[in-house]
């Protein structure tokens, strides 16, 4: 038996305790302990970006970061852009373009697209694409999701 | 389920592995937890390596550029120290996977894994890199090209950890790192590491056997040839006569014997027409 453990996580700027055990996963965490279901469990291997989270303004895999290791962290989940002007944007245009379809994807590609674009306001078609390369989506053929990061970096940009 | 153990000093963290012969090291992460998430490893204790201050970032020494084992990809990918001959292992660690896993996987991570066809072992493999190794019985160096010893056997033995790669200080010449593979970030089909030193080229292939291809001597006997396409193809055939590559769901064996001298031709080409960033 392992013994359970509190932690003190920071998530989307509130402070909240949670047990966990040894050497479980923050995906694990976020979705089981503490309700939070725009995270979703894909691959659980680090190939899909479905449960990608910002830790420290960071875009990572939540489920192959443990929650031990992320005390006294800054971390965001979607629900923590919701006064984001960049965040607001990028939602804007993907529903728009059509770019969402079953939303399995999208907090994880919205995540990765609104860091992206915080590194570089002006990205090229080619830069997205990179950018996004570590999100997949089974639905849209991706078109739609580059087009709606694109013209929102445009309008941003204005 | 395993315990996290998150030692402070390398000395803490190899006695741990030497009196626990089932727990594993964790570095970033990014390999060691998806194996786990998939049943493919057990362990008793994970042991984070994050909290020892001694194996993080980069820095210029007397002796050469040094990478500490838990400096993650992107680091190393924006690093501007890693110039000139020293480009090829900034490039590889840009090429690796995509941007959220090169934000948590790290140098040593990689290197110790020691999978095949990733990207840091040939581009360390041509520049001569050094990697130091901590353990029970003190520290000691090994060259990169001895660091693999079979298919993802390394000359780590028994509570050793890998605490730092060195690279020679760069010189002003070009390096460049190439791979073909499926999509953009997936590991390597074939891929091929070169530095220009002088008149002679020093490259190292990928992802074709253990660990990567090096051959100084036929390295030497290219020197000052590397215009002359029946000189190029003899290399790249002695280079070639040194794999030993295998079937898998990133092409055959034959398939990657025949990418070996495009990849060796197509980057000395890329390196003369100055094609690459220095």
């Amino acid at each position: 038996m392992t013994r359970k453990t509190l932690l003190t996580l920071t998530l989307n700027g509130e402070d909240t305790d949670v047990a966990t055990q040894g050497t479980v996963t923050l995906l694990e965490t976020l979705r089981e302990d503490m309700g939070v279901l725009s995270v979703k469990r894909g691959c659980n291997q680090g190939v899909c970006g479905s449960c990608t989270v910002v830790i420290d303004g960071a875009p990572v895999r939540s489920c192959l970061t443990l929650s031990a290791m992320c005390e006294g962290r800054d971390l965001r989940t979607i629900e923590g852009y919701e006064a984001d002007r960049t965040m607001k944007c990028l939602q804007k245009h993907l529903i728009e373009s059509g770019g969402i379809q079953c939303g399995f994807c999208t907090s994880g590609v919205l995540l990765s697209a609104q860091t992206y674009l915080t590194e570089n306001a002006s990205p090229n078609r080619a830069e997205v694409k990179s950018a996004l390369s570590g999100n997949l989506c089974r639905c849209t053929g991706y078109r739609t999701i580059v087009d709606a990061v694109c013209d929102a970096a445009e309008e941003l940009a204005q | 389920m395993s315990e996290l153990i998150r030692p402070d000093t390398i000395e803490e963290a190899t006695q741990f592995l030497v009196s626990h012969p089932d727990a594993r090291v964790l570095a970033g992460g990014a390999t060691l937890i998806a194996m786990r998430n998939a049943g493919l490893v057990e362990m008793s204790h994970l042991v984070s390596l994050s909290g020892i201050h001694d194996l993080q970032g980069i820095e210029k020494t007397p002796k050469g550029i040094r990478i500490g084992a838990m400096t993650r990809h992107c680091e190393t990918a924006g690093c501007d120290l890693l110039t000139g001959s020293l480009a090829v292992v900034r490039q590889a660690a840009g090429m690796i996977a995509n941007r959220p896993v090169r934000n948590m996987g790290t140098m040593g991570g990689a290197v110790s894994n020691a999978d095949p066809a990733a990207d840091y072992l040939p581009a360390l493999a041509c520049v001569d890199a050094i990697a130091t190794i901590a353990g029970p019985d003190g520290r000691r160096d090994v060259a990169i090209t001895e660091f693999v010893e079979d298919w993802y056997e390394t000359a780590l033995g028994e509570g050793e950890i890998l605490v730092s790669i060195t690279l020679p200080l760069a010189r002003d010449e070009p390096s460049l790192y190439r791979k073909v593979a499926r999509v953009t970030g997936d590991y390597a089909t074939a891929s091929c590491a070169m530095a220009m030193d002088g008149d002679a080229v020093r490259v190292a292939i990928g992802a074709c056997g253990p660990g990567p291809i090096r051959d100084t001597d036929a390295e030497e006997e290219l020197r000052g040839n590397l215009a002359n396409p029946d000189a190029v193809s003899a290399f790249a055939a002695r280079l070639a006569g040194l794999a030993d590559p295998i079937d898998d769901v990133r092409g055959s064996a034959e398939y990657r014997l025949a990418l070996i001298p495009r990849l060796i031709r197509a980057g000395l080409k890329m390196m003369q027409t100055a094609e690459v960033a220095k």
